[in-house]
Protein backbone atom coordinates (compact mmCIF):
# COMPACT_ATOMS: atom_id res chain seq x y z
CA UNK A 1 0.00 0.00 0.00
CA UNK A 2 1.26 3.52 -0.93
CA UNK A 3 0.74 5.38 2.27
CA UNK A 4 1.61 8.55 0.73
CA UNK A 5 -0.98 8.34 -2.24
CA UNK A 6 -3.52 7.29 0.66
CA UNK A 7 -2.90 10.25 2.60
CA UNK A 8 -3.27 12.45 -0.66
CA UNK A 9 -6.42 10.94 -1.43
CA UNK A 10 -7.70 11.47 2.14
CA UNK A 11 -6.30 14.91 1.57
CA UNK A 12 -8.71 15.54 -1.19
CA UNK A 13 -11.81 13.87 0.61
CA UNK A 14 -11.95 10.52 -0.54
CA UNK A 15 -13.81 8.64 2.63
CA UNK A 16 -12.48 5.28 1.15
CA UNK A 17 -8.68 6.41 1.30
CA UNK A 18 -10.10 7.33 5.00
CA UNK A 19 -11.20 3.86 5.79
CA UNK A 20 -8.07 2.65 5.06
CA UNK A 21 -5.76 4.55 7.17
CA UNK A 22 -8.21 4.08 9.73
CA UNK A 23 -8.40 -0.03 9.15
CA UNK A 24 -4.51 0.20 8.66
CA UNK A 25 -4.20 1.72 12.21
CA UNK A 26 -6.74 1.77 14.23
CA UNK A 27 -5.24 -1.41 15.81
CA UNK A 28 -2.31 -0.24 16.85
CA UNK A 29 -3.85 2.96 18.38
CA UNK A 30 -6.46 1.15 20.16
CA UNK A 31 -4.14 -1.24 21.68
CA UNK A 32 -1.44 0.92 22.56
CA UNK A 33 -4.53 3.26 24.42
CA UNK A 34 -5.75 0.39 26.11
CA UNK A 35 -2.21 -0.51 27.10
CA UNK A 36 -1.57 3.02 28.53
CA UNK A 37 -5.00 3.46 30.15
CA UNK A 38 -5.97 0.14 31.29
CA UNK A 39 -9.20 0.47 30.25
CA UNK A 40 -11.32 -0.60 27.32
CA UNK A 41 -14.04 2.28 27.37
CA UNK A 42 -11.23 4.80 28.07
CA UNK A 43 -8.78 3.46 25.16
CA UNK A 44 -12.08 3.62 22.86
CA UNK A 45 -12.58 7.38 23.82
CA UNK A 46 -8.48 7.78 23.13
CA UNK A 47 -8.88 6.17 20.23
CA UNK A 48 -11.37 8.68 18.96
CA UNK A 49 -10.09 11.90 19.90
CA UNK A 50 -6.89 10.51 18.50
CA UNK A 51 -8.41 9.91 14.92
CA UNK A 52 -10.09 13.34 15.20
CA UNK A 53 -7.23 14.78 15.96
CA UNK A 54 -5.24 13.19 12.95
CA UNK A 55 -8.05 14.28 10.63
CA UNK A 56 -7.73 17.40 11.51
CA UNK A 57 -4.12 17.23 11.33
CA UNK A 58 -3.55 15.64 8.13
CA UNK A 59 -3.00 18.90 6.17
CA UNK A 60 0.01 19.91 8.59
CA UNK A 61 1.80 16.26 7.67
CA UNK A 62 5.45 16.23 6.15
CA UNK A 63 5.33 13.54 3.18
CA UNK A 64 8.56 13.51 3.81
CA UNK A 65 8.53 12.33 7.47
CA UNK A 66 7.58 9.02 8.59
CA UNK A 67 3.93 8.87 9.00
CA UNK A 68 3.75 6.11 11.43
CA UNK A 69 6.57 7.77 13.62
CA UNK A 70 4.63 10.73 13.65
CA UNK A 71 1.09 9.59 13.87
CA UNK A 72 2.68 7.43 17.31
CA UNK A 73 3.70 10.72 18.43
CA UNK A 74 0.54 12.52 17.53
CA UNK A 75 -1.08 9.51 19.96
CA UNK A 76 1.79 9.27 22.51
CA UNK A 77 1.48 13.18 23.12
CA UNK A 78 -2.90 12.78 23.14
CA UNK A 79 -2.80 10.04 25.65
CA UNK A 80 0.37 11.51 28.11
CA UNK A 81 -1.82 15.32 27.92
CA UNK A 82 -5.10 13.53 28.83
CA UNK A 83 -3.60 11.35 31.52
CA UNK A 84 -2.05 14.63 33.54
CA UNK A 85 -4.91 16.21 32.97
CA UNK A 86 -7.48 14.02 34.55
CA UNK A 87 -4.92 11.50 36.56
CA UNK A 88 -7.33 12.06 39.83
CA UNK A 89 -9.75 9.83 37.98
CA UNK A 90 -7.22 6.81 36.60
CA UNK A 91 -5.84 5.35 39.85
CA UNK A 92 -7.69 1.81 38.96
CA UNK A 93 -6.99 -0.06 35.70
CA UNK A 94 -9.71 -2.69 34.32
CA UNK A 95 -9.45 -6.03 35.64
CA UNK A 96 -6.51 -7.91 33.21
CA UNK A 97 -8.51 -8.96 30.56
CA UNK A 98 -10.50 -12.22 30.53
CA UNK A 99 -10.64 -12.60 26.81
CA UNK A 100 -6.83 -11.66 27.12
CA UNK A 101 -6.45 -14.70 29.71
CA UNK A 102 -8.45 -17.16 27.20
CA UNK A 103 -6.20 -15.91 24.31
CA UNK A 104 -3.20 -17.14 26.41
CA UNK A 105 -4.59 -20.12 27.85
CA UNK A 106 -4.30 -21.67 23.99
CA UNK A 107 -0.77 -20.92 24.38
CA UNK A 108 -0.53 -24.23 26.05
CA UNK A 109 -0.70 -26.59 29.20
CA UNK A 110 2.18 -25.48 30.50
CA UNK A 111 1.60 -21.77 30.88
CA UNK A 112 1.34 -22.43 34.79
CA UNK A 113 -0.93 -20.32 37.11
CA UNK A 114 2.12 -18.53 38.66
CA UNK A 115 2.73 -16.90 35.14
CA UNK A 116 -0.90 -15.49 34.40
CA UNK A 117 -1.08 -14.51 38.04
CA UNK A 118 2.35 -12.41 36.89
CA UNK A 119 1.06 -10.86 33.88
CA UNK A 120 -1.94 -9.89 35.82
CA UNK A 121 0.14 -8.15 38.44
CA UNK A 122 2.65 -6.81 35.55
CA UNK A 123 -0.53 -5.49 33.95
CA UNK A 124 -1.99 -3.74 37.06
CA UNK A 125 1.62 -2.66 37.67
CA UNK A 126 2.03 -0.50 34.60
CA UNK A 127 -0.59 2.07 36.53
CA UNK A 128 2.28 2.80 39.22
CA UNK A 129 4.58 4.13 36.36
CA UNK A 130 4.70 7.74 35.67
CA UNK A 131 3.18 8.54 32.04
CA UNK A 132 6.40 8.56 30.28
CA UNK A 133 8.02 5.80 32.15
CA UNK A 134 4.98 3.63 31.04
CA UNK A 135 4.86 4.64 27.64
CA UNK A 136 8.23 4.01 26.54
CA UNK A 137 7.71 0.11 28.07
CA UNK A 138 4.41 0.40 25.87
CA UNK A 139 6.25 1.53 22.87
CA UNK A 140 9.34 -0.86 23.19
CA UNK A 141 8.09 -4.01 24.91
CA UNK A 142 4.64 -4.15 24.11
CA UNK A 143 4.63 -2.78 20.32
CA UNK A 144 8.14 -4.02 19.56
CA UNK A 145 9.27 -0.57 18.41
CA UNK A 146 13.24 -0.63 17.85
CA UNK A 147 15.36 2.07 20.49
CA UNK A 148 15.61 4.14 17.14
CA UNK A 149 11.72 4.15 16.76
CA UNK A 150 10.99 5.35 19.98
CA UNK A 151 13.45 7.78 20.65
CA UNK A 152 12.05 9.36 16.83
CA UNK A 153 8.61 9.31 18.64
CA UNK A 154 10.00 11.25 21.81
CA UNK A 155 12.35 13.25 19.82
CA UNK A 156 14.71 12.15 22.52
CA UNK A 157 18.62 11.08 21.75
CA UNK A 158 18.98 7.71 21.61
CA UNK A 159 20.91 7.16 24.75
CA UNK A 160 18.18 9.03 26.82
CA UNK A 161 15.53 6.42 25.65
CA UNK A 162 17.77 3.37 26.23
CA UNK A 163 18.26 4.79 29.79
CA UNK A 164 14.81 5.57 30.25
CA UNK A 165 13.53 1.84 28.93
CA UNK A 166 15.93 0.47 31.42
CA UNK A 167 14.52 2.85 33.88
CA UNK A 168 11.20 1.85 33.40
CA UNK A 169 11.95 -1.96 33.20
CA UNK A 170 13.55 -1.79 36.33
CA UNK A 171 10.92 0.42 38.53
CA UNK A 172 8.05 -2.54 37.07
CA UNK A 173 10.60 -5.29 38.10
CA UNK A 174 10.45 -3.56 41.70
CA UNK A 175 6.63 -3.08 41.88
CA UNK A 176 5.98 -6.94 40.96
CA UNK A 177 8.51 -7.35 43.81
CA UNK A 178 6.16 -5.05 45.72
CA UNK A 179 3.43 -6.94 44.51
CA UNK A 180 4.40 -10.15 46.02
CA UNK A 181 5.16 -8.86 49.32
CA UNK A 182 8.93 -8.14 48.88
CA UNK A 183 9.93 -11.72 48.18
CA UNK A 184 12.38 -12.59 44.77
CA UNK B 1 30.97 -2.11 39.59
CA UNK B 2 29.01 -1.06 42.36
CA UNK B 3 25.23 -2.21 42.14
CA UNK B 4 24.12 1.20 40.44
CA UNK B 5 26.54 0.77 37.35
CA UNK B 6 24.93 -2.80 37.31
CA UNK B 7 21.35 -1.41 36.87
CA UNK B 8 22.08 1.02 34.08
CA UNK B 9 23.41 -1.64 32.04
CA UNK B 10 21.05 -4.53 32.73
CA UNK B 11 18.86 -4.21 30.08
CA UNK B 12 21.39 -4.22 27.72
CA UNK B 13 22.80 -7.25 28.99
CA UNK B 14 19.86 -8.58 28.97
CA UNK B 15 19.02 -7.87 25.33
CA UNK B 16 22.56 -8.68 24.76
CA UNK B 17 23.95 -5.79 23.42
CA UNK B 18 26.83 -5.38 25.84
CA UNK B 19 30.87 -6.04 24.80
CA UNK B 20 32.06 -9.11 26.16
CA UNK B 21 34.54 -6.89 28.85
CA UNK B 22 31.22 -5.68 29.50
CA UNK B 23 29.00 -8.47 29.76
CA UNK B 24 31.75 -10.65 31.94
CA UNK B 25 32.08 -7.93 34.19
CA UNK B 26 27.90 -7.96 34.67
CA UNK B 27 28.03 -11.69 34.98
CA UNK B 28 30.54 -11.84 38.07
CA UNK B 29 28.66 -9.19 39.25
CA UNK B 30 25.54 -11.31 38.84
CA UNK B 31 27.11 -14.13 40.89
CA UNK B 32 28.64 -12.65 43.54
CA UNK B 33 25.31 -9.79 44.18
CA UNK B 34 22.16 -11.71 44.94
CA UNK B 35 20.04 -8.84 45.41
CA UNK B 36 21.43 -7.79 41.45
CA UNK B 37 21.05 -11.45 40.41
CA UNK B 38 17.09 -11.00 41.67
CA UNK B 39 16.07 -8.14 40.03
CA UNK B 40 17.49 -9.54 37.05
CA UNK B 41 15.45 -12.35 37.28
CA UNK B 42 12.06 -10.27 38.19
CA UNK B 43 13.30 -8.25 34.70
CA UNK B 44 13.16 -11.35 32.96
CA UNK B 45 9.93 -12.08 34.05
CA UNK B 46 8.16 -8.92 33.48
CA UNK B 47 9.52 -8.80 30.24
CA UNK B 48 8.07 -12.17 29.67
CA UNK B 49 4.67 -11.25 30.55
CA UNK B 50 5.11 -8.34 28.30
CA UNK B 51 5.50 -9.64 25.31
CA UNK B 52 2.83 -12.50 26.25
CA UNK B 53 0.38 -9.33 26.39
CA UNK B 54 -1.53 -10.31 22.91
CA UNK B 55 -3.10 -7.33 21.27
CA UNK B 56 -7.08 -6.88 21.18
CA UNK B 57 -9.15 -5.94 18.50
CA UNK B 58 -11.06 -3.17 18.06
CA UNK B 59 -15.26 -3.01 18.59
CA UNK B 60 -16.97 -2.92 15.14
CA UNK B 61 -18.87 0.22 16.72
CA UNK B 62 -15.62 1.90 17.36
CA UNK B 63 -14.51 1.19 14.01
CA UNK B 64 -17.73 2.34 12.12
CA UNK B 65 -17.38 5.70 14.95
CA UNK B 66 -13.59 6.40 13.17
CA UNK B 67 -14.79 5.63 9.29
CA UNK B 68 -17.45 8.45 10.48
CA UNK B 69 -14.99 11.33 11.69
CA UNK B 70 -15.00 12.69 7.68
CA UNK B 71 -18.79 13.03 7.91
CA UNK B 72 -18.62 14.44 11.71
CA UNK B 73 -16.43 16.86 10.83
CA UNK B 74 -18.15 17.88 8.10
CA UNK B 75 -21.70 18.41 9.82
CA UNK B 76 -19.74 20.27 12.41
CA UNK B 77 -18.07 22.95 9.60
CA UNK B 78 -21.19 23.30 8.50
CA UNK B 79 -22.51 25.13 11.57
CA UNK B 80 -19.58 26.95 12.84
CA UNK B 81 -18.76 27.56 9.14
CA UNK B 82 -21.11 30.44 8.86
CA UNK B 83 -20.34 32.32 12.22
CA UNK B 84 -16.88 31.87 11.66
CA UNK B 85 -17.13 33.61 7.77
CA UNK B 86 -19.32 36.51 9.47
CA UNK B 87 -16.94 37.20 11.83
CA UNK B 88 -13.85 37.06 9.58
CA UNK B 89 -15.89 39.22 7.14
CA UNK B 90 -13.87 42.43 5.98
CA UNK B 91 -16.48 44.60 6.83
CA UNK B 92 -15.72 43.90 10.45
CA UNK B 93 -12.24 44.97 10.31
CA UNK B 94 -12.29 48.72 11.29
CA UNK B 95 -14.43 47.14 14.22
CA UNK B 96 -11.62 45.11 15.44
CA UNK B 97 -9.26 47.98 14.96
CA UNK B 98 -11.57 50.29 17.05
CA UNK B 99 -11.61 48.13 19.56
CA UNK B 100 -7.79 47.13 19.44
CA UNK B 101 -7.50 51.22 19.91
CA UNK B 102 -9.61 51.06 22.68
CA UNK B 103 -7.94 48.06 24.16
CA UNK B 104 -4.31 49.90 24.15
CA UNK B 105 -6.04 52.52 25.67
CA UNK B 106 -7.18 50.73 28.35
CA UNK B 107 -4.09 48.87 29.24
CA UNK B 108 -1.92 52.18 29.64
CA UNK B 109 -4.56 53.53 31.80
CA UNK B 110 -4.75 50.18 34.23
CA UNK B 111 -1.11 48.36 33.59
CA UNK B 112 1.25 51.81 32.56
CA UNK B 113 3.21 52.38 36.02
CA UNK B 114 1.67 55.95 36.10
CA UNK B 115 -1.48 54.64 35.59
CA UNK B 116 -2.63 55.72 39.09
CA UNK B 117 -2.12 59.34 38.05
CA UNK B 118 -4.00 59.17 34.49
CA UNK B 119 -6.95 57.53 36.76
CA UNK B 120 -6.87 60.25 39.24
CA UNK B 121 -6.51 63.03 36.74
CA UNK B 122 -10.12 60.94 35.01
CA UNK B 123 -11.56 60.69 38.56
CA UNK B 124 -10.69 64.65 39.08
CA UNK B 125 -12.34 65.33 35.17
CA UNK B 126 -15.44 63.44 35.77
CA UNK B 127 -16.06 64.86 39.46
CA UNK B 128 -15.71 68.08 37.96
CA UNK B 129 -17.58 67.42 35.61
CA UNK B 130 -20.37 66.08 37.02
CA UNK B 131 -20.23 69.37 39.59
CA UNK B 132 -20.82 71.51 36.25
CA UNK B 133 -23.73 69.70 35.83
CA UNK B 134 -25.02 70.11 39.17
CA UNK B 135 -24.43 73.52 39.20
CA UNK B 136 -26.45 73.90 35.47
CA UNK B 137 -29.33 71.77 37.18
CA UNK B 138 -29.27 74.11 40.15
CA UNK B 139 -29.27 77.16 38.05
CA UNK B 140 -31.77 75.99 36.11
CA UNK B 141 -34.03 75.42 38.98
CA UNK B 142 -33.79 78.60 40.72
CA UNK B 143 -34.16 80.04 37.51
CA UNK B 144 -37.86 78.46 37.27
CA UNK B 145 -38.57 79.51 40.39
CA UNK B 146 -38.06 83.26 39.32
CA UNK B 147 -40.19 82.35 36.33
CA UNK B 148 -43.21 80.93 37.85
CA UNK B 149 -43.19 83.94 40.55
CA UNK B 150 -42.68 86.48 37.77
CA UNK B 151 -45.51 84.37 35.86
CA UNK B 152 -47.66 84.65 39.02
CA UNK B 153 -47.01 88.68 39.52
CA UNK B 154 -48.32 89.42 36.09
CA UNK B 155 -51.31 87.00 36.23
CA UNK B 156 -51.76 89.01 39.85
CA UNK B 157 -51.43 92.53 37.85
CA UNK B 158 -53.52 91.51 35.06
CA UNK B 159 -56.51 90.46 37.44
CA UNK B 160 -56.21 93.47 39.12
CA UNK B 161 -56.13 95.66 36.19
CA UNK B 162 -59.06 98.59 36.79
CA UNK B 163 -59.01 98.46 32.80
CA UNK B 164 -60.56 95.10 32.86
CA UNK B 165 -62.85 95.88 35.71
CA UNK B 166 -65.17 98.70 33.93
CA UNK B 167 -64.83 96.71 31.03
CA UNK B 168 -67.18 94.10 33.07
CA UNK B 169 -68.90 96.73 34.72
CA UNK B 170 -70.44 98.50 31.37
CA UNK B 171 -71.64 95.14 30.17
Amino acid sequence: MDLDAVIRECLEGSQSAWETLVSTFAKRIFNMAYQFSGSRQEAEDKTQEVFLKLHGALPRYDSGKNFTAWLLTLTKNHLIDEYRRTKWEKTQRDDFDERVLAQTAHDGPEQSLVEKETKALVWEGLNRLSADMRMVIILRDLQGKSYEEVAEIFDLPLGTVKSRVNRARIQLAQVLKEYRGGTL
Amino acid sequence: MTCERIEELLSAYLEGELADAEKAEVAAHLAACPECAGLVELMKETSGAIVGFPEVEPSPDLMAGLYAIPAVRRERRRWFQPVFDYLTRPALQPVYAAFTVLFIALSFVFFHPEGRGIRKQIDVRLHRGIGTVEKLYAGAGTLKGEIGSLTTTVVKSFNNLDLLKSGEGKQ
